[in-house]
C-alpha cells in the first residue's frame, strides 16, 4: 500500500464527512425553538445538565479493559510468529496469560466486575 | 539455566501462592494466622539467599547474576522481611493485607530484575515494576486523605521521572546503537565527537535515577510522600526502594559508563554536597517524625553518593555494607515510629517527650538507631560511613570528605534533639506503656542486634569487598 | 507525496496539541488529545511502522484517552471552565519550555548526522513476534514475562484503590 492511497483516503474521508455536514447545513429547514435543543422533543422533561459525576465503578471497567488491551497487543505478534517457534512460543504465552488470568479472577472475586 | 533466576522464581511463586490462597475460599477467617504464614514464607525466601549464587548470564545479557548481585538481593529480601514483621500491628486490622503483600512482592521482583539487568530495556521494565505498585501502596491507608495525596504525589513524580529517564535512555540508545551495558561501554568512550549529546542524555538518565534515590535537587517529593504514606511503606521507600536503585546506579556507572567517569564524577560531587547539606538543613526544622526521617534519609543518600564516587571495589563494597547498616538503623528507627503510630497514632516529635520513663526499651532502640544514623563510633553506622569516606579518600577527594564530616556534625545536632526529648524532656502526657506484638518485637530485636554487632564483625565487610568490583 | 502528508499530519499534531493545553474546557482538551494521538499514529503509518501505529491506535486512542475521559467524568464539576492562566504562569511556562527547546535543539543540531547505509527494513509484525518469543538470539522473553507481573500488580493496585473509594462513597 503506497502513500498515495493514504492521501486519497485522507481527502476522501475529509470530503465525505465535510460534505455531509455542509450540504445538510445548506438545505435543512430552520425552525428556531427551545424545544429543538432538548434530547427528546416529547416525553419527560430533562433535569440538570448532561455533565454529571460518574460512579468510580465504571472507571474500574475502563482500567481492566486497558490492561487487557495491552495484553492483546502482545497477542498479535505472537499469533503471527508462533508458527516458527512451535511449543516454546505456546508455553511462553501460556505463562503470560495465566498470570493475567489470575488477575482477572482476582478482580471477579473481589467484586470489581459487578455492575451497579 | 533457571537456577540463576531462582530469586525471581521464588518471588513469582510467592505471588501465585498468595493469589491462589486468597482465591480458594478458606473456612476460617483468622487473619493473624495467614499473616503468620506469609511471614514464614518471606523468611524462607530470605533463607534461600544463603545458597551460594553462581555467576551467569541469561537471555543474551538480558539478565546477569553473580555473588554480589545475590548479596544485594538478599539484603533487599531481608529488609522486606523486617518491614513485613513491623507492619504486622498495622495489617492485622486491615482488610487488604493480602493485596499489600502482593504489591510489595511485585515491587521486590521489579527491583531484582532491575539489579540483574545488563540491558536498558530490562532496567526500565524493572524500574517501572518497582515503582508503580508503590504508588498504590502509598495510598493504601483507608479513609486517609493524606495517604491518597501521598499516593498521587508519588505516582505523578515517578511517572515524570520515568519519562525523563526513558527519554535519556532513548537518546543513549540512539548514540550507541545498543541496549546492552557492555556494548555501550565500548561506544561511550568520552571522545569529544558527540560529547554534547552524550552529556544531555546522561543528564536525563541521572535525573531519573536521582528522583528515585531522592537526591537534591530531585528530592522535592520525598517529604510529602513519606509523611502521608503508611509508616511501613515510608520505611520501604526510604530503605529498600532507595537501596535497590543505588545498586543499579552503581552497576550502570561502573559498567556502562566506565569510560565516562570524567563526566559523571563532577555531577555526583555537586549533587552529593547539595544532598547532604540541604537534607541536613531541612531535617533541622522538622516536627513530624516521618518528615524528619525523610530528610535524614535524603542526607544519607548524599553520603552514599560519596561512596559511589570511590569508583573502586572499596567504593562498591562500602556502599553495600552501608546499605546493610542502613537497613538495621533506619528500619530500627522506623520500627519504633511504626509501633508507636500503630498503638497511639502519634507521629510528632513533641509526643515523644519523656518516653524513656514509660517505654525504656523502645527509647533505647531509637537512641541506638539515631546514633547509628549519625555515625557515632561504637555503633555500626560509624563503620559504614568510615568505609565510604575511605573509599573517597582513595581517590583523593579530601574537600568532599571535609564537607561530609561537617555535615555529620550538623546531623548530630538533630539526631540528639530527638534523644534529648525522649530522655530529658518532661511531658504532661507521655506515651503510655504498651507491649507491641511479638512480630514487631522480633523485628526490633533484629535491628538492635544488627546495629550493635555489624560493626564488629570485620568478616562481613571483607566478604563484600571480595565480591565487589570497581572501574 | 509523502512530504505533503507528513506536513498535513505534523500541522494536525501541533495544532491539536496546542488546543489540548490551551482549551479551558476539559472535555475538549481530551478530544483534542485524542486527535493528536491519532495524528501521531498516522505519522507512524506514513513511516511504515505499521505495528507501532496499531499500538498507538489501540492503546492510546482506544484505551488511554478513553480512560482520561472517564477520569474527567469522575470529577465533581467537569462541565465548568478551568480558570484562565495568569500572566505569571504563562511567562513561566514559556520560559521553561523555551529553555528546554533551546537545549534540545542545540544538542540535536550539534550532532554530526551521517547518512544511513543500506536499505531501511520495515520491521514486520512477524519479526517483532520473533524477537518477542526468541529464547536465544537477542529475544525479549524475559521482559515480556516480567510485564505480565507488572500488569497483574497494576490491576490489583487499581482495584484496591478504586474499591476503597467506591466503598467510602456509598
Amino acid at each position: 500500500m503506497g502513500t498515495e492511497s493514504l492521501l486519497v483516503l485522507f481527502f476522501a474521508g475529509l470530503f465525505f464527512a465535510g460534505a455531509a455536514l455542509i450540504v445538510s447545513a445548506l438545505i435543512h429547514p430552520t425552525s428556531k425553538n427551545p424545544q429543538k435543543k432538548e434530547p427528546y422533543e416529547c416525553g419527560i422533561q430533562t433535569i440538570g445538565t448532561s455533565k454529571i459525576q460518574f460512579k468510580i465503578g465504571y472507571y474500574l471497567f475502563a482500567l481492566i479493559f486497558l490492561l487487557f488491551d495491552v495484553e492483546l497487543i502482545f497477542l498479535y505478534p505472537w499469533a503471527v510468529a508462533i508458527k516458527d517457534f512451535g511449543v516454546i512460543a505456546f508455553i511462553e504465552m501460556f505463562i503470560f496469560l495465566v498470570i493475567l488470568l489470575l488477575g482477572l479472577v482476582y478482580a471477579w472475586k473481589k467484586g470489581a466486575l459487578k455492575w451497579v | 539455566m533457571l537456577v540463576l533466576l531462582r530469586y525471581e522464581f521464588i518471588l513469582v511463586a510467592l505471588i501465585v501462592i498468595f493469589l491462589l490462597a486468597w482465591l480458594i475460599p478458606g473456612k476460617s477467617e483468622d487473619r493473624s494466622l495467614s499473616l503468620f504464614w506469609i511471614n514464614v514464607l518471606l523468611f524462607i525466601n530470605f533463607l534461600f539467599g544463603f545458597i551460594p549464587v553462581e555467576e551467569g548470564v541469561l537471555f543474551n545479557n538480558m539478565f546477569y547474576t553473580n555473588e554480589a548481585i545475590g548479596v544485594q538481593k538478599m539484603l533487599l529480601n531481608f529488609g522486606a522481611l523486617i518491614i513485613s514483621l513491623q507492619a504486622y500491628d498495622w495489617l492485622k486490622s486491615n482488610r487488604n493485607a493480602f493485596e499489600f503483600y502482593l504489591l510489595l512482592i511485585s515491587t521486590l521482583l521489579g527491583m531484582f530484575f532491575m539489579i540483574s539487568a545488563r540491558n536498558l530495556l530490562m532496567l526500565y521494565v524493572g524500574l517501572e515494576m518497582a515503582t508503580l505498585p508503590l504508588a498504590a501502596l502509598a495510598a493504601f491507608e483507608t479513609d486517609s486523605k493524606r495517604s491518597a495525596e501521598s499516593g498521587i504525589k508519588l505516582i505523578l513524580n515517578s511517572v515524570l521521572s520515568s519519562a525523563i529517564f526513558l527519554f535519556g535512555l532513548a537518546l543513549l540508545y540512539g548514540e550507541t546503537g545498543s541496549l546492552h551495558f557492555s556494548d555501550m561501554a565500548g561506544k561511550l568512550t568520552g571522545n569529544p565527537d558527540g560529547y554534547r549529546d552524550t552529556t544531555l542524555s546522561l543528564l536525563l538518565v541521572f535525573t531519573g535515577f536521582g528522583f528515585k534515590i531522592s537526591i537534591v535537587p530531585f528530592h522535592l517529593w520525598t517529604a510529602d510522600v513519606y509523611e502521608g504514606a503508611p509508616v511501613s511503606i515510608t520505611s520501604y521507600l526510604s530503605v529498600i526502594s532507595k537501596s535497590s536503585v543505588v545498586f543499579v546506579f552503581i552497576s550502570f556507572l561502573y559498567i556502562a559508563l566506565k569510560n565516562m567517569a570524567p563526566l559523571w564524577i563532577p555531577f555526583l560531587m555537586v549533587t552529593s554536597v547539595l544532598t547532604m547539606t540541604l537534607g541536613n538543613i531541612f531535617a533541622l526544622r522538622q516536627q513530624n517524625m516521618k518528615r524528619f526521617l525523610a530528610f535524614s534519609s535524603i542526607a544519607q543518600a548524599g553520603y552514599i553518593l560519596i561512596g559511589i564516587l570511590g569508583a573502586s571495589a572499596l567504593g562498591m563494597s562500602s556502599v553495600i555494607f552501608f546499605v546493610l547498616i542502613y537497613i538495621f538503623s533506619n528500619l530500627g528507627a522506623f520500627g519504633v515510629v511504626s509501633v508507636i503510630s500503630a498503638q497511639t497514632g502519634k507521629e510528632n516529635l513533641d509526643d515523644y517527650k519523656g518516653m524513656y520513663h514509660t517505654n525504656p526499651m523502645l527509647s533505647l532502640l531509637l537512641l541506638l538507631s539515631m546514633f547509628s544514623l549519625a555515625g557515632v563510633p561504637p555503633t555500626a553506622g560509624f563503620f559504614g560511613k568510615l568505609f565510604m569516606l575511605m573509599a573517597a579518600a582513595g581517590k583523593g577527594y579530601y574537600i568532599l570528605i571535609l564537607i561530609a564530616a561537617l555535615n555529620m556534625i550538623i546531623s548530630l545536632y538533630y539526631y540528639l534533639r530527638i534523644i534529648k526529648s525522649m530522655f530529658m524532656d518532661k511531658s504532661e502526657s507521655p506515651i503510655a506503656y504498651f507491649r507491641s506484638s511479638i512480630y514487631s518485637r522480633i523485628a526490633l530485636v533484629i535491628c538492635f542486634a544488627g546495629i550493635i554487632l555489624t560493626g564488629f564483625f570485620s568478616g562481613i565487610f571483607d566478604y563484600f569487598y571480595s565480591i565487589s568490583f570497581g572501574i | 507525496m509523502k512530504a505533503i502528508l507528513f506536513y498535513i499530519f505534523s500541522v494536525l499534531i501541533l495544532a491539536c496539541g496546542i488546543f489540548t493545553v490551551t482549551s479551558r474546557k476539559i472535555y475538549r482538551a481530551a478530544i483534542f488529545l485524542l486527535l493528536t494521538v491519532v495524528s501521531v499514529a498516522a505519522l507512524y503509518f506514513l513511516m511504515e511502522y505499521t505495528f507501532l501505529g496499531v499500538v498507538q491506535l489501540v492503546i492510546y486512542a482506544g484505551g488511554i484517552v478513553v480512560l482520561i475521559l472517564f477520569a474527567v467524568l469522575l470529577t465533581h464539576d467537569s462541565g465548568s471552565l478551568l480558570p484562565p492562566l495568569g500572566v505569571k504562569r504563562t511567562v513561566a511556562t514559556f520560559a521553561l519550555t523555551g529553555t528546554g527547546l533551546t537545549v534540545f535543539l542545540y544538542t540535536i543540531l550539534g550532532r554530526k548526522v551521517e547518512p544511513g547505509s543500506g536499505e531501511f527494513n520495515e520491521p514486520s509484525v512477524k519479526m517483532i513476534g520473533g524477537q518477542l518469543l526468541d529464547l536465544y538470539n537477542f529475544g525479549f522473553v524475559l521482559p515480556f514475562e516480567a510485564i505480565s507481573i507488572l500488569l497483574l500488580a497494576a490491576m490489583v493496585g487499581c482495584i484496591v484503590l478504586a474499591m476503597k473509594f467506591s466503598k467510602t462513597m456509598n
